[in-house]
């Protein structure tokens, strides 16, 4: 079996969820889009890591995710935070930062 | 071969007038005659199911579509059971990559534990379901297709390029590559100073977390 079509499921899942994060108002769905996009990294990881014989990739993808679990907890209370000001999870309604 | 190919044609029929009478929504009949297909050239074609090339171009396509229901679906408690579908067909091909402890991994963290926060907080907050999808109009539009063009034309001539690149033998690895003991033996040799660094990071999201999330105090 080829890596080439393991390359292509990764760039295909990427651009999925690249495409998500820009076109949801929902916060929680954004973060999930975030989690398709760190997988589709952890799949492009693994298909190397058996192409070079070298597991450095597989402790890359350990640590991606450490990160997204620490990522989803932040995030995730983020969310409720806004959510306890101002009811909404929208991101068009909370822009108090934006330029 | 021909006997095979009228047998599954008049099956179809069959199936087709039985659901036709039995489900009158549309939707229900076109999956349920596509599915009935696809099974009637699976069994003209039965080679297939032993090939691994199937079964990964099958998890493939499950995985994307999946991918496409999470971004579409304006519902978030069904955006994230199909990421949970998504994340399954991932640990799959972590199998098939042979990365049997990252396949054990996934699941338990990724589909067990980070997915059941994304439940839990969707539960709590009691969302509706979006009013639409945040789609520029304009120039934006015209810039977003330039990109993807470019985008897609990038992907392909890299994969174009490593088309000598020899296949991979799934027989041919030393053994151990992938389990759990290789990788504890990396992660507490030369990865160690990373390793305690990420259970930093970890203690620190915990506790970022209860203070973000938590109410006023007095």
């Amino acid at each position: 079996m080829r890596v080439e079509f393991f390359l292509l499921i990764g760039a295909l899942l990427f651009a999925i969820g690249c495409a998500g994060v820009l076109i949801r108002r929902n916060a929680i769905v954004i973060l999930m889009c975030i989690e398709l996009m760190l997988n589709a990294v952890n799949l492009t990881f693994v298909a190397f890591a058996l192409e070079n014989q070298s597991m450095t990739g597989h402790i890359f993808v350990f640590f991606v995710m450490t990160v997204a679990a620490a990522e989803a907890a932040i995030g995730l209370a983020i969310v409720i935070a806004l959510f306890r000001r101002r009811r909404t999870t929208d991101v068009e309604d909370a822009s108090l930062m934006r330029w | 071969m021909t006997i095979h190919l009228l047998l599954g044609l008049v099956l179809i029929l069959f199936v087709f007038a039985a659901v036709r009478a039995l489900a009158p929504s549309r939707t229900l009949l076109a999956g349920t005659v596509l599915g009935i297909g696809a099974l009637a050239l699976l069994a003209v074609n039965y080679q297939a199911l032993l090939s691994p090339e199937f079964w990964a171009g099958l998890i493939g396509f499950v995985a994307i579509l999946s991918a496409l229901m999470v971004v579409i679906h304006p519902n978030p408690m069904v955006s994230i059971l199909f990421l949970i579908v998504n994340l399954f067909c991932i640990a799959l091909f972590y199998l098939i990559l042979r990365a049997e402890f990252l396949a054990v991994l996934q699941i338990i963290i990724y589909a067990g534990a980070i997915m059941v926060l994304f439940v839990f907080v969707v539960m709590l907050l009691n969302l509706k379901a979006e009013e639409g999808l945040r789609l520029g109009g304009g120039p934006q539009r015209w810039g977003a297709l330039l990109l993807a063009v470019v985008f897609v034309l990038l992907m392909f001539h890299a994969l174009h390029d490593r088309s000598d690149q020899p296949y991979v033998e799934p027989g041919a690895f030393e053994s151990g590559f992938g389990s759990a003991r290789a990788l504890g033996g990396l992660l507490f040799s030369r990865y160690l100073v990373a390793f305690e660094a990420a259970s930093l990071l970890l203690i620190a999201g915990m506790v970022g977390a209860v203070v973000v999330a938590k109410r006023k105090v007095g």
